[in-house]
């Protein structure tokens, strides 16, 4: 008979069915590996712990596919729709582990960067130390710095490990690269250190920054001080009383935006069901929360 | 969608539908629907594993201590169960394609059982967090466990069994109908399609629990 082009090709009838010794064996298979994995989950092996979890767990699918599901009698045109699922699952993954665990190399121009208020400054002179200003510099610090200097300043945060070179230890002297005049740290908090980990900073208000420099300048023995040559390198106006000086850059880190809007929302005050409190005085966070129609906390 | 059956003699005994060649060609279409199904299947469920592992990466020591609240031994309980009631549900396909029908119905009725049980074992599992008060986002309420982000897990850890053990209840009532059918001699070696399809269902069922099982209660 001539097979019309539109019909599919028929096979001659010959279903597989599988024999109860086989099933029995490949479901003994798969009890076995059941107890294999409990096993070996009270092994610590570290970070091996989930690939070798999730490669006995994929032993135990691919047979339950393959033989249960009969993928491996079947045409492999089933075969392929099913792997192309798991593909398509492969991306999705991938794609979003990417997102996420990039943001921080991501920068977002525009409303989101709302870098701190920009407004007068609250301290005259900044770039002179005051007790305030050390108080202030390690709010800031406490939030901004600790993940590689550690709480203290010593260079012990927790991600100092894996850092190289290591992030400084601001209670030693020696070894600053831009050397430890207050005018020095604030160009390091201005540009970063390049080849470092050290990122810069001139996101934030200035205020902020002399905060910090005074802060760190205080965890570490007596220096030279600046003369108002120093001061006027790093854009500073001696003569002037306060900090002319804006946050310089527009752009900061996708996460740095993100997490603003969360912590100076004070979303993890606010109560489902409650008039959103997001960013009060802050038109445009206030917008950009009705521009997503939300008015409750997302409780991560 | 005629459901008649017509024992007309040839190679063919059972009728299948006009637009397909023969009812091989029917039970192969049928099949690759099933597989379409399941793979809306996956991604669906693939969401809340793509969800659970990112939100896993960036809250480690929370999930890790989270994770340890749940029971291994009744999870490992619960796996035994779902992969033996997997042998069974193929015992009884393979049954009903050699055309025994009362073995067929058998191991059908093996499969519900352990189908219940496994959910008798999830009632214990969830009766038992509901008690600690380890539920998901602000219905949270365990005090030994003190990171802020612990209700998350739960909140993972809800969503991804109750979507499971949903499926399960489904699987049941398909079970129940495959006995109906069953028991009014529907199926014998020339037509097993749904008993066959279903099995297909209920295996998958069983692959989503041998991901969650480990995911879930072993390293967390």
């Amino acid at each position: 008979m001539e097979q019309h082009p539109l019909q599919p090709k028929v096979k001659k009838h010959h279903h597989h069915i599988m024999p109860t010794k086989t099933a029995l064996m490949i479901g003994g298979t798969l009890l076995f590996l059941t107890f294999v994995t409990v096993w070996v989950a009270g092994i610590d092996f570290g970070a091996w712990n989930f690939p070798i979890a999730m490669l006995v767990a994929t032993v135990k699918a691919s047979l339950v596919a393959l033989f249960f599901m009969n993928l491996y009698y079947d045409s492999k045109e089933n075969g392929v729709i099913f792997i192309t699922s798991i593909l398509f699952l492969a991306i999705f993954l991938t794609f979003t582990a990417t997102d996420l665990f990039f943001r921080g190399d991501v920068y977002v121009k525009g409303s989101l960067a709302m870098a701190a208020p920009a407004g007068k400054s609250k301290f005259t002179k900044p770039w002179v130390s005051t007790p305030e200003l050390i108080a202030h510099g390690k709010t800031i610090f406490l939030a901004q710095c600790t993940g590689c200097h550690g709480n203290e300043g010593k260079g012990d945060g927790a991600a100092a490990a894996a850092l190289n070179p290591h992030p400084r230890n601001f209670t030693q002297q020696e070894g600053w690269k831009n050397g430890r005049k207050p005018s020095q740290i604030f160009k390091t908090l201005k540009e970063g250190i390049a080849g470092s980990a050290m990122a810069s900073y001139a996101t934030l208000p200035a205020d902020d920054r002399w905060g910090l420099v005074h802060f760190v300048d205080s965890l570490g023995g007596p220096n030279a001080g600046d003369t108002n040559e120093d001061l006027v390198k790093v854009g500073v106006d001696p003569n002037k009383t306060e900090s002319a000086e804006a946050p310089e850059e527009k752009t900061i880190p996708v996460e740095v935006a993100m997490k603003r809007m969360v912590e100076d929302g004070g979303y993890s005050e606010a109560k489902a069901g409650e008039e959103s409190n997001v960013a009060p005085g802050n038109p445009e966070l206030e917008n950009y929360d009705k521009r997503l129609g939300r008015s409750f906390t997302p409780h991560l | 969608m005629s459901d008649v059956h017509t024992a007309v003699a040839g190679e063919h005994t059972r009728h299948h539908a006009h637009h397909f060649e023969s009812a091989e060609a029917e039970f192969d279409a049928c099949k690759q629907g099933m597989w379409i199904f399941l793979v809306t299947e996956v991604l669906m469920i693939g969401g809340l594993f793509v969800g659970y592992t990112l939100f896993r990466g960036m809250n480690h020591d929370a999930f890790h201590e989270a994770h340890k609240m749940l029971n291994v031994k009744l999870g490992a309980t619960n796996t035994v169960v779902l992969i033996t009631s997997s042998v069974t549900m193929l015992l009884g396909v393979t049954s009903a394609q050699r055309g025994q029908r009362s073995k067929s119905m058998k191991y059908l009725i093996m499969t519900f059982l352990l189908a219940c049980c496994f959910l008798v074992v999830k009632y214990f599992e969830y009766s038992a967090k509901f008690h600690h008060g380890l539920l998901p986002g602000g219905n949270f309420t365990n005090e030994e466990l003190t990171n802020p982000r612990s209700s998350l897990f739960f909140s993972f850890y809800f969503l991804m069994t109750g979507v499971h053990a949903f499926h399960v209840v489904v699987g049941m009532g398909l079970m129940a109908w495959l006995m109906k059918r069953t028991a009014n001699k529907d199926f014998g070696p020339d037509y097993y399609t749904p008993v066959e399809l279903v099995g297909f269902y209920w295996h998958f069922v069983d692959l989503v629990w041998i991901y969650l099982f480990p995911l879930l209660y072993l390293v967390g």
